[in-house]
Order: C-alpha cells, then structure tokens, then sequence
C-alpha cells in the first residue's frame, strides 16, 4: 500500500511543475527516508542505484537517441522540412485536400526522428497551420490535421519511443520468463517493434488520409479547392522532396531489414541530413552549433529522466510496489483481456498528465512483465501502448499535445474547435486500435516474418 | 552570492555546449564503425567503446547544462499559469528538497563503487576493449558534482528573485 501511496504523491506533486525527472527521485528519496524509520524500507537498496547508472550509460541501443535527435533538429533548422512541406502540397496540389495529405505525411516523417511529443506539435503547429489557415482551411479540420500528424510520429519508425520502448519492453519479456521459468528465452529488440509499428502506422496514415479526401470531396465549406501558384521545378522537387524521404526511408528500411542495427543507422540519419543541409546551401557553422546543443539538452532531458524514474522504480520496488500490482491484477476477475484493457485503461488517463517517456520507464516495467506472463505477445503490447498513449495525447480536454498546439495557435482560435476538430482522428484511433486487437497480426507478422 | 551563481552558470554553460560538439565525433566514428563492419568486415571492440564515452560523456556533463537553461521537461499544466512569484517558490523549495537530495544520493552511493574501480584501475570486460573502464564510472561522479553546483546557483538565483 505503501507504493501505491508514493505514486499517488509523486503524481499531485509532478502537478506542481517542477522538472519531473527530479521530483520523480526526489519524492522518493523522501519517501524510502520516512519508511525507513518504520522499517518498511530498506535503505541499502539504494546502493544498487550506481550500476543501474551504469547500465544506462552503458546501453547501446539508447546511443541511437541523440543521432536520431540530431537528424531531426537538422532537418528543421535547416528549413529541409518546410520545403518538403512545399513541394510535396505543391505535387499534390491537383488532388483536393492535397495540402491536409501533405501535412500528415511531413508531420509523421518529421515527428519520428525527435518523438517528442511537445516539440513535434509545435514545429508542426508553426509550420503547416498558417498554410492550412490562407488556403481557408477549416480552423477545426487543420488543427485536427496537426494534431493527429504531429503525435503520429510517435508510433511511425524510427521513432525515440519506439526505441525506449523496445528497451523496456525486452528486458520485461526477460523478466517474465523468469517468473515462470522458461530457461531458453526469447528476446525481443527495438527491430522488433520498428516493424511491427509498420502496418499500425500506415492504416493510421491512410485512414487519417481518407478522411481528409472525404472533407474535401464532400464539405467544400470545410477544405475549399486550392490552386497553387507556385510551380516547383523537376530540380527543385528532387532536392527538397525526394531527396529528405529517400534518407528516411533508406535509414528506416536498413533497421526493418536487419541490415544494421538502429544505432548504426541513427548515424547514417544524422551525416545524411547533415549532407542534405549542405547540398542545399543552408548548411553553415552556427547551423551546426545550433542543431549540437539542441541534439544535447534534448538528449540530456531524457537521459535525467531515465535516471529519475530509475530511482523512483528501485523505491517502488523496495516498497513491494510491483508485489502489489502482480496481486491486484492477478486477483482481477476476468480473463487475460479485461486485464489488459483496465491495464490500458489506466495506462491512458495517465497520458494526460505524464510524457511518454515516464510512462515507460515508471509504469511499463511494472505492468509489462505481469501482462507478458499471462502470454500476451510483446510486439503487439508495445504497439498497443503506443497507440493508446497517442490515443490520450490527443484527447481533450486533458490530452498534452492540445496544450502544445494551443500554445502557437494565432489568437481568436476558440478551443472549442479544437476539441471538435480532433474527434474524428480519436475515432479513426480506436478503429485502429480495435483491429489490432482483432487481427493481432497486423504488428506481429512482419516482424515475425523478418527476424523469424 | 550574485558571483557564484554567475560563476557556476559561466562554467556549466562552457562545458555543456564543449561537450555538445562531442556528438558529431561521435555520429562519424558510429558511422565508420558500421562502414568497416558491412564493407571491410573489420571490428573493433576499442573504437566502439569510444562511442559509449562520448555519448556518455553528453548527457553527464549536458544534465547541469540543461538545467540551467530550464529545459528538463515539467508538467506546465498548472505552471504555466503560475505567477513568476509561485514558480519561483515551486523552484526554490523543489531543488532544495527534490534535485538536491537527488545529487547527493547519486554521489553518496556512488562513491564507493567509483572509487574501487579507480583503485583497481578497473578496465573493460571484452577483451580489446578499453583498459579505461573507471574513467566511465567517474562520469557518475561528475554528473551528481556539475548538477549539485548548478543546483546551489538556481537556488540563488530563485531566491534573489524575490522574497515570497
């Protein structure tokens, strides 16, 4: 009960806004000191704090980050994504709704490489809504566009989160092994996920694209017809369209493949945007400056974070934490389903407050192995969690992508329309969700077919 | 107190953006690393190890940096709204009893493991690796030691602001 407590705390108390990777350890700290007085917590486990440091400065699969991270903030800096953006309405600016098509797909490519959920929305926001806005979009279609866009990238490869989820997750699917003694385990990888992620991902894509058409088929008061003024030339659409998707592709496609491993193609990413920038003229000294010190604070943020949730987790644990959770949700009525959808359930209204990242590290090592023991499969848990999450960030009034757009949104766009914008794409969500759950195929054949 | 707070900002903000550079040896050396790999079919355990410090050596030295460029993520829910009096509290009282026990957790109970491993002078586990194994692990050191210091100087600064 104790642990339950902490979380509690720790949840009001993140309310309050300080930097969560430090409340995170510091409401603990606290928490294993006063326990300790009354003999509930034993304060030599934090001991084991050094070495799990250690693991995290050690891990090869998370040096993909700040190369990822890297390849992102290149790619915007150096104003390659605008251009995609351009060319890419201008190449379907025959087809109606072709700018809303446009923005999905820039924004899923774009919000992959940094998988920040804030940071996305508003490069998307500042982006693409003044477009959207002067080719009388409608206020609620372009911010729904946006939203769904820029929080897609969560579960499009190669995506951060899909990297630290694959972590979590693959030392969880060892742990429940363990727990029922299975001596010659199974692993699963960050390759895994990456392609078990394909499929969710483009009906997301093409869903999300079929209503856009549809609007602009049938709602011409919504997204009227556009013609484009500016022609790009066949020079132009190679260098600011194909050229940054060929990269994305080829860095995304030798990870599916098993041709090289994610951290070994994060560096392709990052010296392949870097030559992008160049070729196109835009590549210069405090460009690079700029884009190294955004790459480190971004990367150093989760980094801390890790760490925090690191120390909450050996609190929790020493307070017989995931004890408890194990027992609540095995004495849970119901079959392995209705345990994994309160499971869900809770793992989405924790979306509204916390960051995708927190919620790997602090609430998945707790629940996956619990759910992973009962037999489900890992891939499709993992993608499961990131739709749902992705589900919450866009829900209103609490989802955290809404406070982000909200916050670059010209004046006098009422929140209202935000709200209704959104709707259709959280109904477009559960459809996917709901198939997934029907075909679990849909994530598990690929990478099945792929790494066997 | 002023001049400690600026002191410390001037050194964590140099090493921080110092150490940023850091990334882009560490994307070409990732990069040759693959390239023998799949093409010349050459490996070397010492070079992919240097990877690891370098990326490593980043986030380690970053943290303080981040810190005083207030980029570590928070829940702005409510924050945003707070005055600057309240967010000034929020901070003050949050370093003192969250990201400064913080620090001296990660440094009490590092210490020992740190310092036996200079003392063996503790050297990588994969043979051909490198012999510089505790250099690693007295990066655990430098990060509790640059955020503690950029710690004190926030909470300079958070109380210099004003009196609440």
């Amino acid at each position: 009960m104790l642990s339950m407590l902490l979380f509690i705390f720790v949840i009001f108390i993140l309310m309050l806004g300080y930097p969560v990777a430090f409340t995170l350890s510091g409401v603990s700290i606290i928490f294993a000191i006063i326990c300790s007085f009354t003999n509930n917590f034993d304060l030599t486990l934090l001991f084991a704090l050094p070495s799990r440091i250690f693991g995290i400065i050690t891990n090869e699969t998370l040096v993909a980050i700040p190369m990822f991270i890297f390849m992102g903030i290149m790619l915007e800096k150096s104003k390659i994504a605008e251009r995609l953006l351009e060319a890419m309405s201008s190449l379907f600016s025959k087809v109606k709704g072709g700018l809303g098509i446009s923005v999905i797909i820039v924004g899923a490519l774009l919000a992959a490489s940094t998988g920040i959920v804030g940071a996305t929305v508003v490069t998307m926001g500042l982006l693409s809504l003044p477009t959207m806005l002067k080719q009388k979009y409608d206020v609620k279609i372009a911010t729904g566009t946006i939203l769904a866009s820029g929080t897609l990238g969560q579960i499009i490869p190669p995506s951060i989160i899909l990297i630290l989820l694959g972590d979590v997750m693959s030392s969880s699917y060892q742990e429940a092994q363990n727990m029922l003694g299975i001596f010659s385990q199974e692993s699963i990888s960050v390759g895994d996920l990456f392609a078990g992620a394909i499929f969710p991902g483009l009906i997301l894509v093409g869903l999300y694209i079929i209503y856009i058409v549809y609007i602009a088929h049938f709602r011409s008061d919504l997204i009227p017809e556009y013609k484009s003024k500016k022609n790009f030339t066949a020079k132009e659409i190679i260098l600011s369209l194909y050229s940054p998707l060929f990269l994305i592709l080829i860095v995304l496609g030798v990870i599916i493949l098993g041709i090289a491993t994610p951290t070994e193609a994060s560096s392709f990413g990052a010296i392949g945007s870097t030559l992008l920038a160049f070729i196109n003229k835009k590549l210069n000294l405090e460009i690079l400056r700029d884009v190294v010190i955004q790459a480190s604070k971004i990367t150093s943020m989760i980094f801390i974070l890790l760490i925090g949730a690191t120390i909450f987790s050996l609190v929790f644990r020493g307070l017989e934490g995931d004890i408890f959770i194990n027992n609540t949700l095995s004495n849970l009525p119901g079959d392995i389903y209705f345990k994994l959808s309160i499971v869900m359930f809770a793992i989405f209204l924790l979306g509204f407050i916390l960051d995708f990242i927190e919620i790997t590290y602090v609430v998945i090592p707790v629940v996956a192995p619990i759910l992973l023991s009962m037999g489900i499969d890992p891939v499709w848990l993992g993608i499961l969690i990131a739709i749902n999450l992705q589900t919450s960030f866009l829900t209103p009034p609490f989802g955290f992508a809404i406070f982000y757009l909200k916050s670059v949104i010209p004046k006098g766009i009422q929140t209202v329309d935000i709200y209704k914008g959104v709707i259709p794409f959280i109904v477009i969500q559960i459809i996917t969700i709901i198939l997934i759950i029907i075909v679990p195929e849909i994530t598990t054949w690929l990478p099945n077919k792929i790494f066997g | 107190m002023n001049i400690i707070s600026k002191k410390i900002d001037f050194f964590n903000e140099k090493i921080g953006i110092l150490t940023s550079y850091l990334c882009i040896p560490m994307i070409l050396i990732t990069f040759l690393v693959a390239f023998m790999r799949y093409v010349l079919d050459f490996g070397s355990i010492a070079i992919q190890e240097i990877i690891i410090y370098l990326h490593a050596l980043i986030f380690t030295i970053g943290a303080a940096y981040t810190l005083k460029n207030n980029m570590h993520v928070r829940i702005d829910i409510f924050y945003n709204k707070f005055s600057i009096r309240k967010k000034k509290f929020i901070d003050f009282y949050g370093t003192i009893f969250f990201l400064i026990p913080t620090c001296l957790l990660i440094f009490i109970t590092s210490y020992n493991y740190v310092l036996s491993s200079i003392l063996l002078l503790e050297s990588s586990k994969e043979s051909g690796g490198l012999p510089i194994l505790y250099v690693l692990k007295i990066y655990i050191l430098l990060l509790s030691l640059t955020l503690f210091l950029q710690a004190i100087s926030e909470l300079f600064k958070n109380y210099n602001g004003k009196n609440f």
